[in-house]
């Protein structure tokens, strides 16, 4: 009855009935994995609400940073989960993202019209793992404290421009005054409106060229389910099953306990020292580089470019620009409003479980200290362990995941004809029915 | 069945502002919250299940190519001149000149420098001044320059060894006093502090990146990513027998840029 009011009151000033009647019966393709975009958005809800409350009780100062995190985990409950659920909901914001991402990826969502979608999730990837890592460094703890000198190294490091990179951001030499008020402003506003924009062109483009499916149409039509009110109970159901799931993790596992760590200064490190998982490949390809500063025109290229700056470079960039490599290899520039199984094409789950392994082997080699006092070796050994999987461990998975999708692909054809196979029954003398090929009269 | 939980999903929502007003353990408000959460979740999928639509409606998809007849008359997108290509020259001109701002943001090259002087004390993170004798042979410690404690890029390990086991150049000879050696703790490859002292292998380890570094030969990396031995620091004797700084790091501390020159 409210609802009828409201729509009537705008309607009367804006004619919006017709455009509230069409997004409400606007139709949506379902499919389980369609979800996970819409976990991501909704860990980026709780990221908002939860973030919204900390900006009341943190205080962005290099005196002050680490002692209101104290004080307000130790004062209420209400504090100590809201900043539980809140670094929760950031490593499974990213988790979801790049879940997301695979799921895109591997069913050839990207392909044309929507080039500019997948751009944008990637940059939406991006500025979410830099948003997660400005605000793992606000408490100014030991542990985040190290990963934001190892960041300058990596700022210090750009060829030319480095040392006035880094200059800005710390305002001054390292670390500077101004480090944790820079740190704060970009992650809870320049960074955030960032992402609030990006997504909102994101889930517009899926709004207006409508979303992929998976059924077969051959006269362009949507197949799906019917925005209110039943894509709408199902959306909503996501929504509160994401709040669940990271306000479970924040009240039964304690993360990132800076209260262990102590304050930062730039002489305390912990042992060891490893960074929240999205940015673990990156420290792990630290780890990996190799140990060569070369030398142009008399100026030092500092080894930490390569892996630090180069490798997520030129990684983003093979990903941004993903459609148009895939285009390329396939030949291919017609509309693709219709997703494929991954195993229709074998090539492209190789590249995928390549691209995978190549992380998680660098993400490996971001724990390789603990492994080797687990394990009993040298770290030494799984540094060269690593750096042989690196490229060697990735292109083997890749095969061997091509292979098996090739293999999938053809027992699922062979299934598939089978199933269509089309026979006469005819009645038999003892009553039973025999098949016969059709028309074999 | 959703209205129940819904039901559920209410009462533990006030369930948990309740607790979390009382201050009731962490754990409880959180699971009462999360129950809130779940038992919403299960109302809103029981619900859409129930309703047993269809997955199978459709509605056509509008062909998304490049607009036809043209969206602009031609001559709009057409006119050119003298005075659209000044246009593109002013918007360059602006970008140029808004660089300006941007550049005065940073300074270049950093130059960070330490708090190390000449005639410095060798203190620890407390202030205490420290004699050749206070550390005992494997012993390590971090100093700072007196009245500096905490001052950015200058904490220093200061490493009691036996005498003469050093194997330094001979410009590096009376860099050592009584077995005393000190070096910068901020690591050459990433800034970390290389905070962990092998005294039996005379290394120091960096826990970030696995660099090791040859104490015996001035500290030089032989393992892991480094490529630059960590700077040391030459130490005195004042008049009242405490350790002191020589001057400041001949090279520059920390990790490298483009504009460390040497």
């Amino acid at each position: 009855m409210i609802l009828r009011r409201v729509d009537r009151f705008f309607d009367e000033r804006l004619g919006s009935d017709a455009w509230v009647r069409y997004v409400f019966a606007k139709l949506y393709p379902d499919h389980w994995s369609f979800y996970l975009g819409e976990f991501a958005l909704y860990c980026f809800v709780m990221l908002v609400a939860t973030g919204v409350w900390l900006t009341f009780v943190f205080q962005p100062s290099h005196a002050g940073a680490f002692a209101s995190v104290i004080a307000f985990t130790r004062a209420t409950p209400v504090g100590y989960l809201m900043r539980q659920v809140h670094h929760w909901s950031a490593v499974a914001f990213i988790a979801a993202i790049v879940v997301h991402l695979g799921r895109v990826f591997f069913t050839a969502a990207f392909r044309k019209p929507r080039e500019i979608t997948w751009v944008l999730g990637v940059l939406l990837l991006v500025t979410a793992s830099v948003t997660g890592f400005t605000g793992y460094s606000l408490p100014d703890d030991t542990l985040s404290g190290t990963g934001l000198r190892i960041a300058d190294a990596v700022l210090l490091s750009i060829p030319f421009i480095g040392g006035w990179a880094a200059d800005l951001l710390n305002g001054g030499g390292y670390p500077g005054p101004l480090l944790i008020p820079h740190l704060y402003v970009i992650h809870v506003y320049f960074l955030p409106v960032t992402i609030g924009a990006l997504l909102a062109l994101h889930l517009g483009l899926v709004f207006y060229q409508k979303h992929t499916q998976f059924e077969p149409d051959p006269a362009h039509v949507v197949v799906g389910r019917r925005f209110w009110p039943d894509y709408t109970l199902r959306t909503l159901a996501v929504f509160f099953a994401t709040a669940g799931v990271v306000t479970l993790l924040g009240a039964l596992i304690e993360i990132n306990p800076v209260e262990n760590y102590g304050p930062y200064h730039d002489w305390l490190v912990t042992n060891p020292a490893a960074p929240d998982w999205y940015a673990a490949w990156l420290d792990g390809a630290l780890r990996l580089g190799p140990a060569v500063e070369w030398r142009i025109f008399g100026h030092p290229v500092p080894a930490v470019f390569w892996p630090g700056m180069v490798l997520p470079t030129l990684a983003f960039l093979l990903v941004v620009a993903w459609p148009w490599i895939d285009k390329t290899i396939t030949k291919r520039d017609e509309v693709g409003d219709v997703l494929v199984p991954p195993t229709a094409a074998p090539w492209r789950v190789g590249v995928g479980a390549a691209l995978v392994t190549a992380g998680v082997v660098l993400t490996l080699a971001a724990s390789d200290d603990q492994q080797a006092v687990g394990a009993h070796v040298r770290v030494t050994a799984l540094v060269t362990l690593y750096r042989i999987l690196f490229p060697f461990g990735s292109i083997a998975v890749g095969l061997i995941a091509a292979l098996l999708a090739a293999e999938l692909r053809a027992s699922r054809a062979g299934r598939g004809a089978e199933r269509e196979r089309v026979v006469e029954l005819v009645r038999n003398a003892e009553g039973g029915f025999d098949a016969r090929e059709p028309h074999s009269t | 069945m959703s209205a129940a939980a819904l039901l559920v999903a209410i009462l533990a929502a006030l369930g948990a502002a309740v607790a979390a007003a009382l201050h009731d353990p962490v754990v409880l408000v959180g699971l009462l919250a999360a129950l809130s959460a779940f038992a919403a979740a299960v109302a809103a999928g029981a619900a859409a299940v129930q309703l047993r639509a269809p997955n199978t409606l459709t509605e056509p998809r509008h062909p998304q190519g490049p607009s036809a007849p043209p969206p602009l008359p031609d001559d709009v997108l057409a006119r050119r001149g003298a005075f659209g290509r000044l246009w593109w020259i002013a918007f360059a001109a602006f970008a140029l000149a808004g660089l300006e701002p941007l550049i005065s943001l940073g300074r270049m090259p950093r130059r960070n420098g330490t708090a190390w002087r000449g005639g410095a004390r060798l203190v620890t993170p407390q202030g205490t001044p420290l004699r050749p004798d206070d550390l005992a042979v494997g012993g390590v410690t971090t100093v700072f320059p007196e009245g500096r404690v905490d001052a950015p890029e200058s904490a220093v390990l200061l490493l009691r060894l036996q005498d003469g086991v050093m194997q330094l150049g001979p410009e590096r000879r009376d860099w050592v006093q009584q077995g005393n050696v000190a070096f910068s703790k901020i690591c050459t490859h990433a800034g970390c502090p290389v905070a962990i002292f092998r005294h039996l292998t005379y290394e120091l380890y960096c826990p970030c990146h696995q660099s090791v570094f040859d104490v015996l030969h001035g500290a030089q990396p032989v393992s892991g990513p480094a490529t630059r031995a960590l700077p040391q620091l030459a130490l005195d004797l004042d008049r009242d027998g405490y350790l002191v700084a020589r001057g400041d790091f001949a090279e520059p501390v920390g990790p490298d840029s483009w504009w460390r020159t040497l």
